[in-house]
């Protein structure tokens, strides 16, 4: 039976993981702040543990939480990082 | 086992958006075709069986490629169920590539080589056979060897006419798919799509509708508005209140998947409304009337179906509330002393508007007992008082308030206009800082003096007054609101006629 779908199948497609890197000494890490409140908090102590891990971390900070990230965001993260981390939540 | 052949071209839409041909598949190296079918076990076993190898395979220079002789939605489920990660290729009846390819049951694999012939086939579970194909290791446990079904092409067409709905419940289907929002829906046939879309374009684009960033086509809007069991007569004020909820002011996508309980409430007014019998009197914000209650679903089902808001899965309401279920009523013009909310927000008193607001559940308001405006209008302000948490002042957002029309008349009788009303609450709703640091409290008021009045609202402009319910009772009601979000009401006129 056919049925008119209201799903975009595209935006469906699970993505898969990118490869994991083995070591993180000198890997250039972006710190998104998504600016949810104590955010920075966090990632002031995971940016301390990359730092004594050898990675070189820069932030990144999205105009408000509850928006996607602008695609310049997401270029400045892919143009200028190797990897990624998201503060979510408080 | 065939002998060598060149393999039928083709052309087929895939689960990734672009069409596949047969030359992109073997292009590079050899290309393995998988025809299988939703229907058949074997074929769902052998996709299963096949899924952890795809990627060694793809690894190994060799495409996969499933061709489902079923519709692209249904090809992506299985594939998503299956964890079949390789190329999904959908075939619609009458299925001219499996006649093409001479298939008698499914599943059948063919190997092609990268010359674009037919070098090798597999009809049902193999796995030795498989293992050949593939020429790496197979699972081998138990059964090794299962026969499929027939392929669709092979199919009697008086056969299937006489099946056509034996054992097969619709209304389960539905369930099965996910296209609800937990209740029985009205399956989108493309019969019942094409009415709701009237002959509008069914590809003419929305909008992207995050957390998806689905494209939301009329064609999926309309699929949406049959699920939800709207009439054709309703689709308008549907794509009006998407197109509302698409502008980036409403931000649709951080109420879809916040864990706060907020929806999205639709209020309606001008003509439309009694053009398809959209409440607006007894009963208002409750159950009871289909144009109410299917539009209101119809927009929540574009949100967490289309827009992959769907509850517990990227919407992480941790309470949610019924109104999520279905939002929508019309103002009752006819009854309001005062002008309506359309108007007020600069259309003319003949358009007929949807405002799509972002707001939680809503509090019911009795006042059976005030003698004169200022007490009513400060029962009516300080119930709104402890929306968001009882300390949050000011709100920093909007209040919805439903004033039921025996409270709109003595407001009328006692000569005040919905803007005294707005002022009265705004300027009554008052209390100091010191008494308001308890809990959770806004950095406003963290930083202000013990003794520095604070307001609930920054301003009279953020206390919205329509007029709806029945004529008997003095129940007026004030909806909880979206914080966090920069949300903004917004007004779209519909696009009918009659």
């Amino acid at each position: 039976m056919d049925y008119v779908s209201p799903f975009d199948e595209r935006s469906r497609i699970t993505e898969p993981l990118a490869p994991r890197p083995p070591d993180l000494t000198g890997a250039r890490v972006a710190l998104l702040d998504i600016t949810k409140r104590r955010g920075d908090e966090f990632l002031d102590r995971v940016e301390e543990l990359l730092v004594s891990r050898g990675a070189v971390t820069f932030r990144v900070v999205k105009e408000i939480f509850s928006k996607p990230a602008s695609p310049e965001i997401v270029r400045q993260i892919a143009n200028r990082g190797d990897l990624a981390v998201e503060g979510l939540a408080d | 086992m065939s002998a060598v052949a060149h393999a039928p071209e083709f052309s087929l839409p895939s689960v990734g958006g672009d069409a596949v041909r047969l030359a992109d598949l073997h292009a590079d190296g050899p290309a393995l075709l998988l025809f299988v079918s939703e229907e058949c076990p074997t074929c769902v076993l052998t996709l299963r069986r096949l899924a952890p190898v795809v990627s060694g395979a793809s690894a190994g220079g060799m495409r996969v490629a499933a061709v489902f002789e079923d519709p692209l939605e249904v090809a992506a489920r299985v594939a998503r169920r299956t964890g079949f990660d390789g190329i999904v290729l959908s075939e619609p009846a009458p299925y001219d590539v499996s006649r093409a390819y001479s298939l008698a049951s499914l599943p059948t694999a063919v190997l092609i080589d990268r010359d674009g012939r037919e070098v090798d086939r597999v009809v049902g579970w193999d796995a030795a056979g498989m293992r050949t194909l593939l020429s790496m290791p197979v699972t081998d446990e138990p059964p090794l060897r299962k026969p499929g079904c027939a392929a669709k092409n092979t199919y009697d067409p008086e056969e299937l006419r006489l099946l056509d709905g034996g054992g097969f419940d619709e209304a389960e289907e539905m369930f099965e798919r996910g296209w609800t929002d937990g209740l029985p829906v009205v399956a989108p046939t493309p019969e019942r799509v094409d009415a709701m879309l009237a002959g509008r374009d069914r590809s003419a684009l929305l909008g992207e509708m995050a957390p998806a960033m689905a494209r939301v086509t009329l064609e999926r809007v309309a699929a949406c508005a049959v699920l939800a069991g709207c009439r054709p007569e309703y689709f308008p004020v549907v794509v009006a209140a998407v197109e509302a909820v698409l502008e980036p002011a409403f931000n649709v996508g951080g109420q879809a998947v916040t864990t706060q309980p907020c929806g999205q409430v639709l209020v309606i007014n001008g003509p439309v409304r009694d053009a398809i019998g959209l409440n607006g009197s007894v009963g208002a914000l409750g159950p009871g009337w289909r144009a109410n209650m299917t539009i209101g679903r119809a927009v929540r089902l574009v949100i967490s179906l289309t827009g992959g808001g769907f509850p517990g899965r990227l919407d992480r309401s941790t309470l949610g509330n019924p109104g999520k279920v279905a939002m929508c009523f019309a103002e009752d013009e006819d009854v309001s002393p005062w002008d309506p909310l359309h108007c007020e927000r600069g259309f003319a008193a003949d358009a007929s508007v949807v405002t799509a607001i972002g707001a939680d559940a809503p509090l019911s308001i009795s006042d059976h007992r005030s003698t004169g405006p200022e007490e009513l209008a400060h029962v009516l302000g300080w119930a709104a008082a402890t929306t968001w948490s009882p300390n949050w002042w000011p709100l920093g957002g909007v209040s919805l308030f439903v004033i039921c029309p025996e409270h709109a008349r003595s407001f009328a009788e006692w000569g005040w206009s919905k803007e005294r009303v707005r002022e009265e609450m705004f300027s009554a709703v008052v209390r100091t800082a010191g008494s308001l640091r308890w809990g959770e409290t806004t950095p406003f008021v963290g930083g202000a003096a013990d003794d520095q009045p604070v307001r609930k609202w920054d301003s009279p402009d953020d206390i919205m007054i329509v007029v709806a319910g029945g004529e008997a009772g003095r129940y007026s009601a004030v909806f909880g609101p979206c914080l966090g979000m920069n949300t903004e009401p917004i007004s779209k006129e519909v696009q009918w006629t009659t």
